[in-house]
Protein backbone atom coordinates (compact mmCIF):
# COMPACT_ATOMS: atom_id res chain seq x y z
CA UNK A 1 0.00 0.00 0.00
CA UNK A 2 2.87 2.50 0.87
CA UNK A 3 5.20 2.45 -1.75
CA UNK A 4 8.85 2.39 -1.24
CA UNK A 5 10.70 5.16 -2.25
CA UNK A 6 14.20 5.56 -2.51
CA UNK A 7 15.14 8.55 -0.57
CA UNK A 8 11.92 7.65 0.91
CA UNK A 9 12.73 9.58 4.34
CA UNK A 10 13.08 13.25 2.31
CA UNK A 11 10.07 12.05 0.62
CA UNK A 12 7.74 10.93 3.65
CA UNK A 13 9.07 14.10 5.93
CA UNK A 14 8.30 16.52 3.30
CA UNK A 15 4.66 14.93 2.64
CA UNK A 16 4.53 15.29 6.83
CA UNK A 17 6.00 18.73 6.93
CA UNK A 18 2.68 19.67 4.56
CA UNK A 19 0.35 17.69 6.42
CA UNK A 20 1.22 19.20 9.81
CA UNK A 21 0.86 22.99 8.48
CA UNK A 22 -1.76 22.62 6.48
CA UNK A 23 -3.70 20.63 9.27
CA UNK A 24 -2.61 23.41 11.43
CA UNK A 25 -4.02 25.92 9.21
CA UNK A 26 -7.49 23.68 9.20
CA UNK A 27 -7.47 23.68 12.57
CA UNK A 28 -6.48 26.96 14.16
CA UNK A 29 -9.90 28.94 12.61
CA UNK A 30 -11.73 25.85 14.23
CA UNK A 31 -10.69 25.93 17.34
CA UNK A 32 -10.41 30.26 17.39
CA UNK A 33 -13.90 30.03 16.06
CA UNK A 34 -15.37 27.35 18.92
CA UNK A 35 -13.04 30.00 21.86
CA UNK A 36 -15.41 32.91 20.16
CA UNK A 37 -18.47 31.79 20.24
CA UNK A 38 -18.18 30.36 23.71
CA UNK A 39 -17.26 33.56 24.89
CA UNK A 40 -20.12 35.22 22.67
CA UNK A 41 -22.69 32.81 24.11
CA UNK A 42 -21.55 33.32 27.48
CA UNK A 43 -21.72 37.51 27.32
CA UNK A 44 -24.83 37.16 26.31
CA UNK A 45 -26.02 34.61 29.03
CA UNK A 46 -24.49 37.20 31.38
CA UNK A 47 -26.57 40.00 29.94
CA UNK A 48 -29.79 37.98 30.09
CA UNK A 49 -29.40 36.84 33.20
CA UNK A 50 -29.45 33.17 32.04
CA UNK A 51 -25.95 33.13 32.94
CA UNK A 52 -25.55 29.04 34.93
CA UNK A 53 -22.24 30.09 37.26
CA UNK A 54 -20.62 26.43 36.68
CA UNK A 55 -19.72 27.47 40.80
CA UNK A 56 -22.28 27.81 42.19
CA UNK B 1 -25.83 51.11 -15.45
CA UNK B 2 -23.95 47.93 -15.35
CA UNK B 3 -20.94 49.61 -13.50
CA UNK B 4 -23.50 50.80 -10.95
CA UNK B 5 -24.94 47.68 -10.13
CA UNK B 6 -21.30 45.88 -9.71
CA UNK B 7 -20.30 49.07 -7.53
CA UNK B 8 -23.46 48.62 -5.18
CA UNK B 9 -23.03 44.43 -5.13
CA UNK B 10 -19.28 44.80 -4.49
CA UNK B 11 -19.92 47.64 -1.20
CA UNK B 12 -23.15 45.55 -0.02
CA UNK B 13 -20.43 42.16 0.14
CA UNK B 14 -18.29 44.53 2.33
CA UNK B 15 -20.85 44.78 5.04
CA UNK B 16 -20.11 42.30 7.32
CA UNK B 17 -23.21 40.83 7.98
CA UNK B 18 -23.40 39.76 4.23
CA UNK B 19 -19.93 39.21 3.95
CA UNK B 20 -20.23 36.33 7.33
CA UNK B 21 -23.23 34.71 5.70
CA UNK B 22 -21.69 34.02 1.78
CA UNK B 23 -18.39 33.60 2.99
CA UNK B 24 -20.21 30.68 5.20
CA UNK B 25 -22.18 29.54 2.21
CA UNK B 26 -18.62 29.43 -0.10
CA UNK B 27 -15.88 27.95 2.11
CA UNK B 28 -17.50 24.49 2.34
CA UNK B 29 -17.50 24.36 -1.14
CA UNK B 30 -13.60 25.30 -1.04
CA UNK B 31 -13.07 23.06 1.59
CA UNK B 32 -14.45 20.16 -0.59
CA UNK B 33 -12.44 20.74 -4.17
CA UNK B 34 -9.80 21.02 -1.81
CA UNK B 35 -10.21 17.86 -0.85
CA UNK B 36 -10.74 16.31 -3.78
CA UNK B 37 -8.08 17.91 -5.81
CA UNK B 38 -5.53 16.83 -3.32
CA UNK B 39 -6.43 13.52 -3.07
CA UNK B 40 -6.48 12.87 -7.26
CA UNK B 41 -2.90 15.14 -6.65
CA UNK B 42 -1.36 12.99 -4.38
CA UNK B 43 -2.46 9.67 -5.92
CA UNK B 44 -0.87 10.95 -9.07
CA UNK B 45 1.98 11.94 -7.23
CA UNK B 46 2.73 9.06 -4.84
CA UNK B 47 1.58 5.93 -7.33
CA UNK B 48 1.24 6.88 -11.20
CA UNK B 49 4.11 8.90 -12.14
CA UNK B 50 7.18 6.84 -12.55
CA UNK B 51 10.84 7.58 -10.63
CA UNK B 52 12.98 10.07 -12.18
CA UNK B 53 15.58 8.49 -14.38
CA UNK B 54 17.55 11.67 -12.42
CA UNK B 55 16.27 12.41 -9.29
CA UNK B 56 14.50 8.94 -8.23
CA UNK B 57 11.96 9.68 -5.83
CA UNK B 58 13.15 12.67 -4.26
CA UNK B 59 11.59 14.52 -7.39
CA UNK B 60 8.40 13.76 -5.66
CA UNK B 61 8.52 16.27 -2.99
CA UNK B 62 8.88 19.01 -6.08
CA UNK B 63 4.66 18.33 -6.30
CA UNK B 64 4.27 19.79 -2.86
CA UNK B 65 6.99 22.09 -2.94
CA UNK B 66 6.09 24.10 -6.59
CA UNK B 67 2.66 24.56 -5.76
CA UNK B 68 3.64 26.16 -2.12
CA UNK B 69 6.00 28.20 -3.90
CA UNK B 70 3.55 29.60 -6.02
CA UNK B 71 1.04 29.67 -3.58
CA UNK B 72 3.63 32.13 -1.42
CA UNK B 73 3.83 34.12 -3.86
CA UNK B 74 0.53 34.58 -5.37
CA UNK B 75 -0.52 34.69 -1.80
CA UNK B 76 0.99 38.27 -1.24
CA UNK B 77 -0.57 39.25 -4.81
CA UNK B 78 -3.50 38.82 -3.02
CA UNK B 79 -2.75 40.69 -0.12
CA UNK B 80 -1.40 43.34 -1.76
CA UNK B 81 -4.59 44.03 -4.15
CA UNK B 82 -7.23 43.34 -0.99
CA UNK B 83 -4.50 45.73 0.96
CA UNK B 84 -4.64 48.72 -2.07
CA UNK B 85 -8.84 48.10 -2.06
CA UNK B 86 -8.62 48.68 1.91
CA UNK B 87 -6.61 51.60 2.00
CA UNK B 88 -8.18 53.65 -1.46
CA UNK B 89 -12.02 52.56 -0.31
CA UNK B 90 -11.85 52.13 3.30
CA UNK B 91 -13.56 48.79 3.52
CA UNK B 92 -13.11 47.07 6.49
CA UNK B 93 -13.92 43.98 5.28
CA UNK B 94 -11.02 43.86 2.86
CA UNK B 95 -8.36 45.18 5.43
CA UNK B 96 -9.34 42.12 7.69
CA UNK B 97 -8.99 39.99 4.56
CA UNK B 98 -5.82 41.31 3.71
CA UNK B 99 -4.20 40.86 6.95
CA UNK B 100 -5.50 37.31 7.37
CA UNK B 101 -3.80 36.71 4.02
CA UNK B 102 -0.38 37.38 6.17
CA UNK B 103 -0.81 33.88 8.04
CA UNK B 104 -1.31 31.42 5.25
CA UNK B 105 1.23 33.11 2.85
CA UNK B 106 3.81 32.67 5.49
CA UNK B 107 2.60 28.79 5.90
CA UNK B 108 3.00 27.80 2.53
CA UNK B 109 6.60 29.95 2.45
CA UNK B 110 7.32 27.91 5.92
CA UNK B 111 6.02 24.58 3.57
CA UNK B 112 8.08 26.08 0.91
CA UNK B 113 11.20 26.49 2.38
CA UNK B 114 11.35 22.98 4.55
CA UNK B 115 10.60 21.16 1.33
CA UNK B 116 12.76 22.39 -0.07
CA UNK B 117 15.99 22.16 2.28
CA UNK B 118 14.34 18.46 2.47
CA UNK B 119 14.97 18.20 -1.24
CA UNK B 120 18.13 20.02 -1.16
CA UNK B 121 19.58 17.27 1.04
CA UNK B 122 19.86 14.51 -0.91
CA UNK B 123 20.07 15.95 -4.56
CA UNK B 124 22.58 19.10 -3.52
CA UNK B 125 24.18 17.07 -0.34
CA UNK B 126 23.17 20.08 1.68
CA UNK B 127 20.09 21.23 3.50
CA UNK B 128 20.42 24.58 3.04
CA UNK B 129 21.96 26.68 -0.37
CA UNK B 130 22.41 30.37 -0.75
CA UNK B 131 20.68 29.88 -3.87
CA UNK B 132 18.47 32.86 -5.43
CA UNK B 133 15.33 31.47 -5.00
CA UNK B 134 16.11 29.82 -1.51
CA UNK B 135 17.19 33.24 -0.11
CA UNK B 136 14.39 35.23 -1.58
CA UNK B 137 11.99 33.07 0.03
CA UNK B 138 13.57 33.18 3.34
CA UNK B 139 13.12 37.19 3.04
CA UNK B 140 9.50 36.87 1.45
CA UNK B 141 8.93 35.00 5.24
CA UNK B 142 10.20 37.78 7.17
CA UNK B 143 8.05 40.20 5.60
CA UNK B 144 4.92 38.05 6.18
CA UNK B 145 6.06 37.81 9.66
CA UNK B 146 6.88 42.03 9.96
CA UNK B 147 3.50 42.18 8.60
CA UNK B 148 1.59 40.15 11.16
CA UNK B 149 3.69 41.46 14.23
CA UNK B 150 2.45 44.88 12.88
CA UNK B 151 -0.76 44.04 12.63
CA UNK B 152 -0.51 42.48 16.12
CA UNK B 153 1.26 45.32 17.74
CA UNK B 154 -1.86 47.52 17.87
CA UNK B 155 -4.12 48.03 20.24
CA UNK B 156 -6.47 49.09 18.02
CA UNK B 157 -7.14 46.48 15.11
CA UNK B 158 -8.34 48.79 12.27
CA UNK B 159 -5.79 50.97 12.79
CA UNK B 160 -2.90 48.30 13.00
CA UNK B 161 -5.08 46.84 9.54
CA UNK B 162 -4.35 50.17 7.80
CA UNK B 163 -1.04 51.09 9.24
CA UNK B 164 0.18 47.13 8.01
CA UNK B 165 -1.68 47.89 4.34
CA UNK B 166 0.82 50.19 3.96
CA UNK B 167 3.73 47.89 4.70
CA UNK B 168 1.92 44.99 2.11
CA UNK B 169 2.16 48.27 -0.31
CA UNK B 170 6.09 48.77 0.36
CA UNK B 171 6.54 45.42 0.06
CA UNK B 172 5.20 45.04 -3.62
CA UNK B 173 7.56 47.76 -4.76
CA UNK B 174 10.51 45.95 -2.79
CA UNK B 175 9.87 42.46 -3.30
CA UNK B 176 10.45 42.38 -6.88
CA UNK B 177 14.12 44.48 -5.97
CA UNK B 178 14.96 41.88 -3.46
CA UNK B 179 14.31 38.72 -5.96
CA UNK B 180 16.01 40.43 -8.70
CA UNK B 181 19.12 41.69 -6.56
CA UNK B 182 19.62 38.22 -4.59
CA UNK B 183 19.50 36.85 -8.35
CA UNK B 184 22.49 38.94 -9.62
CA UNK B 185 24.23 38.25 -5.72
CA UNK B 186 23.95 34.68 -5.84
CA UNK B 187 24.95 34.85 -9.78
CA UNK B 188 28.33 36.95 -8.76
CA UNK B 189 29.27 34.55 -5.94
CA UNK B 190 28.37 31.44 -7.24
CA UNK B 191 29.12 31.37 -11.12
CA UNK B 192 25.64 29.22 -12.59
CA UNK B 193 23.82 27.76 -9.55
CA UNK B 194 22.31 24.49 -9.56
CA UNK B 195 18.75 25.07 -10.98
CA UNK B 196 15.35 23.23 -9.82
CA UNK B 197 14.49 21.92 -13.09
CA UNK B 198 17.72 21.95 -13.81
CA UNK B 199 18.36 21.73 -18.36
CA UNK B 200 16.34 18.56 -18.49
CA UNK B 201 12.24 19.95 -19.85
CA UNK B 202 9.68 18.79 -17.20
CA UNK B 203 8.45 15.15 -18.61
CA UNK B 204 4.47 15.25 -19.89
CA UNK B 205 3.88 12.98 -16.95
CA UNK B 206 4.66 15.05 -14.13
CA UNK B 207 2.05 17.78 -15.06
CA UNK B 208 -1.01 16.38 -13.76
CA UNK B 209 0.05 16.05 -9.92
CA UNK B 210 1.54 19.68 -10.39
CA UNK B 211 -1.26 20.89 -11.68
CA UNK B 212 -3.59 18.96 -9.20
CA UNK B 213 -2.27 20.38 -6.42
CA UNK B 214 -1.37 23.33 -7.21
CA UNK B 215 -5.38 23.86 -7.60
CA UNK B 216 -5.65 22.33 -4.57
CA UNK B 217 -3.41 24.72 -2.76
CA UNK B 218 -5.03 27.64 -4.50
CA UNK B 219 -8.67 26.39 -3.33
CA UNK B 220 -7.69 25.75 0.32
CA UNK B 221 -6.38 29.12 0.17
CA UNK B 222 -9.40 30.46 -0.13
CA UNK B 223 -11.16 28.50 2.48
CA UNK B 224 -8.67 29.04 5.00
CA UNK B 225 -8.79 32.98 3.92
CA UNK B 226 -13.02 33.13 4.52
CA UNK B 227 -12.66 31.11 7.53
CA UNK B 228 -10.37 33.14 9.43
CA UNK B 229 -11.48 36.78 8.54
CA UNK B 230 -14.98 35.30 9.58
CA UNK B 231 -13.51 34.72 12.78
CA UNK B 232 -11.58 37.91 13.02
CA UNK B 233 -14.86 39.63 12.14
CA UNK B 234 -16.58 37.64 15.06
CA UNK B 235 -14.43 38.69 17.34
CA UNK B 236 -14.03 42.59 16.45
CA UNK B 237 -17.78 42.41 16.26
CA UNK B 238 -18.75 40.80 18.89
CA UNK B 239 -20.51 43.81 20.81
CA UNK B 240 -22.17 45.55 17.52
CA UNK B 241 -25.74 44.28 16.43
CA UNK B 242 -25.72 42.18 13.99
CA UNK B 243 -23.59 39.35 15.69
CA UNK B 244 -26.10 39.91 18.91
CA UNK B 245 -28.98 39.25 16.42
CA UNK B 246 -27.27 36.23 14.53
CA UNK B 247 -26.54 34.63 17.78
CA UNK B 248 -28.88 36.00 20.19
CA UNK B 249 -31.76 33.40 19.45
CA UNK B 250 -29.19 30.29 20.35
CA UNK B 251 -27.50 31.57 23.16
CA UNK C 1 8.21 75.99 0.48
CA UNK C 2 9.03 78.13 3.63
CA UNK C 3 12.80 76.78 3.57
CA UNK C 4 13.73 79.13 6.97
CA UNK C 5 10.89 76.85 8.67
CA UNK C 6 12.83 73.69 7.47
CA UNK C 7 16.22 74.84 8.58
CA UNK C 8 14.57 75.59 11.97
CA UNK C 9 13.28 72.35 12.70
CA UNK C 10 16.91 70.64 11.33
CA UNK C 11 18.39 72.86 13.72
CA UNK C 12 16.67 72.45 16.78
CA UNK C 13 17.07 68.33 15.83
CA UNK C 14 20.86 68.94 15.27
CA UNK C 15 20.93 70.82 18.63
CA UNK C 16 19.54 67.72 20.69
CA UNK C 17 21.18 65.58 19.43
CA UNK C 18 24.58 67.48 20.28
CA UNK C 19 22.84 68.02 23.82
CA UNK C 20 22.73 64.64 24.34
CA UNK C 21 25.97 64.48 23.80
CA UNK C 22 27.26 60.77 24.24
CA UNK C 23 23.50 59.34 22.90
CA UNK C 24 24.63 60.78 19.47
CA UNK C 25 27.83 59.33 19.54
CA UNK C 26 26.34 55.87 19.74
CA UNK C 27 26.73 55.15 16.11
CA UNK C 28 30.27 55.62 16.14
CA UNK C 29 30.86 53.64 18.83
CA UNK C 30 28.81 51.30 17.68
CA UNK C 31 30.89 51.01 14.36
CA UNK C 32 34.31 50.25 16.28
CA UNK C 33 32.38 48.16 18.89
CA UNK C 34 32.25 45.68 15.36
CA UNK C 35 35.05 46.64 14.14
CA UNK C 36 37.57 45.23 17.08
CA UNK C 37 34.48 42.42 18.29
CA UNK C 38 34.60 41.06 14.54
CA UNK C 39 38.68 40.23 14.34
CA UNK C 40 38.90 39.19 17.66
CA UNK C 41 35.86 37.19 16.75
CA UNK C 42 37.55 35.75 13.34
CA UNK C 43 41.01 36.01 13.44
CA UNK C 44 43.67 38.91 12.19
CA UNK C 45 44.17 37.12 8.89
CA UNK C 46 44.46 40.22 6.58
CA UNK C 47 42.67 37.91 4.13
CA UNK C 48 40.28 37.29 5.09
CA UNK C 49 39.59 40.51 7.10
CA UNK C 50 39.88 42.06 3.43
CA UNK C 51 37.38 39.96 1.99
CA UNK C 52 34.66 40.98 4.85
CA UNK C 53 35.65 44.13 5.27
CA UNK C 54 32.82 45.58 2.58
CA UNK C 55 30.46 43.63 4.62
CA UNK C 56 31.26 44.46 8.08
CA UNK C 57 31.41 48.16 7.29
CA UNK C 58 28.02 48.28 6.32
CA UNK C 59 26.53 46.17 8.15
CA UNK C 60 27.75 48.61 10.74
CA UNK C 61 26.47 51.64 9.08
CA UNK C 62 22.92 49.24 8.95
CA UNK C 63 23.02 48.30 12.63
CA UNK C 64 24.36 52.51 13.63
CA UNK C 65 21.11 53.82 11.53
CA UNK C 66 18.55 51.16 13.99
CA UNK C 67 19.76 52.72 16.92
CA UNK C 68 18.69 56.02 16.62
CA UNK C 69 15.12 55.35 14.59
CA UNK C 70 12.81 54.45 17.93
CA UNK C 71 13.01 58.15 18.89
CA UNK C 72 12.94 59.60 15.88
CA UNK C 73 8.88 60.22 15.55
CA UNK C 74 8.27 59.02 19.26
CA UNK C 75 8.95 62.18 21.48
CA UNK C 76 7.07 64.22 18.98
CA UNK C 77 4.48 61.80 19.20
CA UNK C 78 4.32 61.87 22.74
CA UNK C 79 4.09 65.82 23.24
CA UNK C 80 1.78 65.73 20.87
CA UNK C 81 3.84 68.73 18.48
CA UNK C 82 3.60 65.81 15.95
CA UNK C 83 0.22 66.53 15.40
CA UNK C 84 1.23 70.39 14.65
CA UNK C 85 2.94 68.94 11.36
CA UNK C 86 -0.57 68.90 9.99
CA UNK C 87 -2.04 71.80 11.04
CA UNK C 88 0.72 74.16 9.89
CA UNK C 89 0.98 75.78 6.77
CA UNK C 90 4.68 73.67 5.93
CA UNK C 91 4.22 70.48 3.73
CA UNK C 92 4.38 67.66 5.69
CA UNK C 93 6.51 65.87 3.37
CA UNK C 94 8.63 68.40 3.77
CA UNK C 95 9.06 68.17 7.49
CA UNK C 96 9.60 64.58 6.89
CA UNK C 97 12.26 65.11 4.54
CA UNK C 98 13.87 66.69 6.76
CA UNK C 99 13.63 64.71 10.09
CA UNK C 100 15.11 62.01 7.89
CA UNK C 101 17.97 64.39 6.96
CA UNK C 102 18.58 64.83 10.35
CA UNK C 103 18.89 61.08 11.38
CA UNK C 104 21.33 61.25 8.72
CA UNK C 105 23.75 63.09 9.17
CA UNK C 106 23.46 62.09 12.71
CA UNK C 107 23.76 58.35 11.87
CA UNK C 108 25.11 58.03 8.79
CA UNK C 109 27.63 60.81 8.41
CA UNK C 110 29.44 60.36 11.51
CA UNK C 111 30.28 56.35 9.82
CA UNK C 112 31.48 57.33 6.32
CA UNK C 113 33.74 60.03 7.85
CA UNK C 114 35.24 56.84 9.74
CA UNK C 115 34.72 54.56 6.77
CA UNK C 116 38.62 55.16 5.49
CA UNK C 117 39.65 54.65 8.87
CA UNK C 118 37.77 51.12 9.57
CA UNK C 119 39.23 50.13 5.79
CA UNK C 120 42.33 50.84 7.24
CA UNK C 121 42.12 48.92 9.91
CA UNK C 122 40.22 45.88 7.92
CA UNK C 123 42.93 45.57 5.32
CA UNK C 124 40.94 47.08 2.75
CA UNK C 125 42.83 47.22 -0.60
CA UNK C 126 43.65 51.11 -0.96
CA UNK C 127 41.42 50.85 -4.66
CA UNK C 128 38.66 50.01 -2.78
CA UNK C 129 38.17 52.92 -1.04
CA UNK C 130 36.98 55.47 -2.84
CA UNK C 131 33.82 53.06 -4.37
CA UNK C 132 33.22 52.77 -0.32
CA UNK C 133 32.75 55.82 0.71
CA UNK C 134 30.94 56.22 -2.74
CA UNK C 135 28.78 53.39 -1.44
CA UNK C 136 27.82 54.85 1.41
CA UNK C 137 27.37 58.10 0.53
CA UNK C 138 24.68 56.88 -1.98
CA UNK C 139 23.28 53.60 0.38
CA UNK C 140 23.35 55.55 3.91
CA UNK C 141 20.48 57.89 2.51
CA UNK C 142 18.42 55.16 2.03
CA UNK C 143 18.66 53.11 5.28
CA UNK C 144 17.83 56.29 7.05
CA UNK C 145 14.72 56.43 3.98
CA UNK C 146 13.48 52.77 5.17
CA UNK C 147 14.05 53.46 8.75
CA UNK C 148 11.95 55.90 8.86
CA UNK C 149 9.28 54.43 7.04
CA UNK C 150 9.61 51.93 9.64
CA UNK C 151 9.94 54.30 11.94
CA UNK C 152 6.68 55.49 11.40
CA UNK C 153 4.49 52.57 10.95
CA UNK C 154 5.59 51.60 14.36
CA UNK C 155 4.75 55.03 15.85
CA UNK C 156 1.34 53.98 17.41
CA UNK C 157 2.68 50.54 18.75
CA UNK C 158 4.16 50.31 22.51
CA UNK C 159 7.26 47.42 21.59
CA UNK C 160 8.29 49.45 18.89
CA UNK C 161 11.97 48.27 18.91
CA UNK C 162 11.86 44.48 18.30
CA UNK C 163 9.56 45.29 15.30
CA UNK C 164 11.85 47.88 13.80
CA UNK C 165 14.18 45.29 13.30
CA UNK C 166 12.01 42.66 11.54
CA UNK C 167 10.30 45.79 9.48
CA UNK C 168 14.03 47.27 8.32
CA UNK C 169 16.33 44.27 7.72
CA UNK C 170 14.03 42.34 4.43
CA UNK C 171 13.66 45.92 2.95
CA UNK C 172 17.59 46.64 2.72
CA UNK C 173 18.65 43.51 1.51
CA UNK C 174 19.00 44.84 -1.75
CA UNK C 175 20.75 47.69 -0.56
CA UNK C 176 23.59 45.35 1.24
CA UNK C 177 23.91 43.26 -2.05
CA UNK C 178 24.76 46.28 -4.22
CA UNK C 179 26.70 48.11 -2.21
CA UNK C 180 28.92 45.14 -1.02
CA UNK C 181 29.31 44.01 -4.73
CA UNK C 182 30.37 47.59 -6.10
CA UNK C 183 33.42 47.94 -3.03
CA UNK C 184 33.98 43.40 -3.72
CA UNK C 185 33.72 44.35 -7.60
CA UNK C 186 36.44 47.11 -7.07
CA UNK C 187 38.45 44.95 -4.80
CA UNK C 188 38.41 42.63 -7.56
CA UNK C 189 39.67 44.44 -10.31
CA UNK C 190 36.37 44.98 -11.91
CA UNK C 191 33.89 48.45 -13.00
CA UNK C 192 31.67 48.74 -9.95
CA UNK C 193 29.94 51.37 -12.41
CA UNK C 194 26.58 48.56 -12.65
CA UNK C 195 26.33 48.77 -8.75
CA UNK C 196 26.67 51.64 -8.28
CA UNK C 197 24.60 52.61 -10.89
CA UNK C 198 21.50 50.36 -9.12
CA UNK C 199 22.15 51.61 -5.81
CA UNK C 200 21.71 55.13 -7.63
CA UNK C 201 18.41 53.99 -8.68
CA UNK C 202 17.27 52.61 -5.43
CA UNK C 203 17.78 55.83 -4.11
CA UNK C 204 15.85 57.56 -6.47
CA UNK C 205 13.04 55.38 -5.87
CA UNK C 206 13.30 55.25 -2.20
CA UNK C 207 13.51 59.27 -2.58
CA UNK C 208 10.46 59.57 -4.17
CA UNK C 209 8.34 57.04 -2.71
CA UNK C 210 9.17 56.91 1.03
CA UNK C 211 8.14 60.41 1.66
CA UNK C 212 5.00 59.48 0.42
CA UNK C 213 4.55 56.12 2.45
CA UNK C 214 5.89 57.93 5.85
CA UNK C 215 3.67 60.40 5.76
CA UNK C 216 0.48 58.55 5.12
CA UNK C 217 1.94 56.44 7.92
CA UNK C 218 2.21 59.16 10.42
CA UNK C 219 -1.03 60.26 9.63
CA UNK C 220 -2.54 56.52 10.61
CA UNK C 221 -0.81 57.10 14.32
CA UNK C 222 -2.20 59.78 14.82
CA UNK C 223 -5.65 59.91 14.24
Amino acid sequence: MIPDFEYGFYVWTSYAVFALVIGWQIIQPLARRRRILAELREELALETGEYDDPDS
Amino acid sequence: MIWKTLKVGFHRLGSPPTFYRISALISPWLWAGFALCTAIGLYYALYVVPPDYQQSDSYRILFIHVPSAWQAMAGYLVMAILAAIALVWRIRTTEIMAMMCAPIGAAFTVICLLTGSLWGRPMWGTWWAWDARLTSMLVLLFIYLGIMGLYAAFEDRRKGARVACILVLVGVVNIPIIHFSVEWWTTLHQGSTIRFFGESTMHPSMMPPLVWMTVAVKLMFGAVLLDRSRNELLEQDRRKGWVRQAFGGDA
Amino acid sequence: MNLRALAALLMRDLRLAVRHGGESLMPLFFLFAVLILVPLGVGPGPNLLAAIAPGMIWVAALLASLLALENLFRPDHEDGSLEQWWLGHLPVTGLVMTRLFSHWLITGLPVILFAPLAAQMLYLPNQALGVLVLSLLIGTPILSLVGGLAAALTLGTNRGSVLLSILVFPLVVPVLIFATGAVSAVADGFSPRAHLGLLAALLVLALTLVPLAVTAALRLNIE
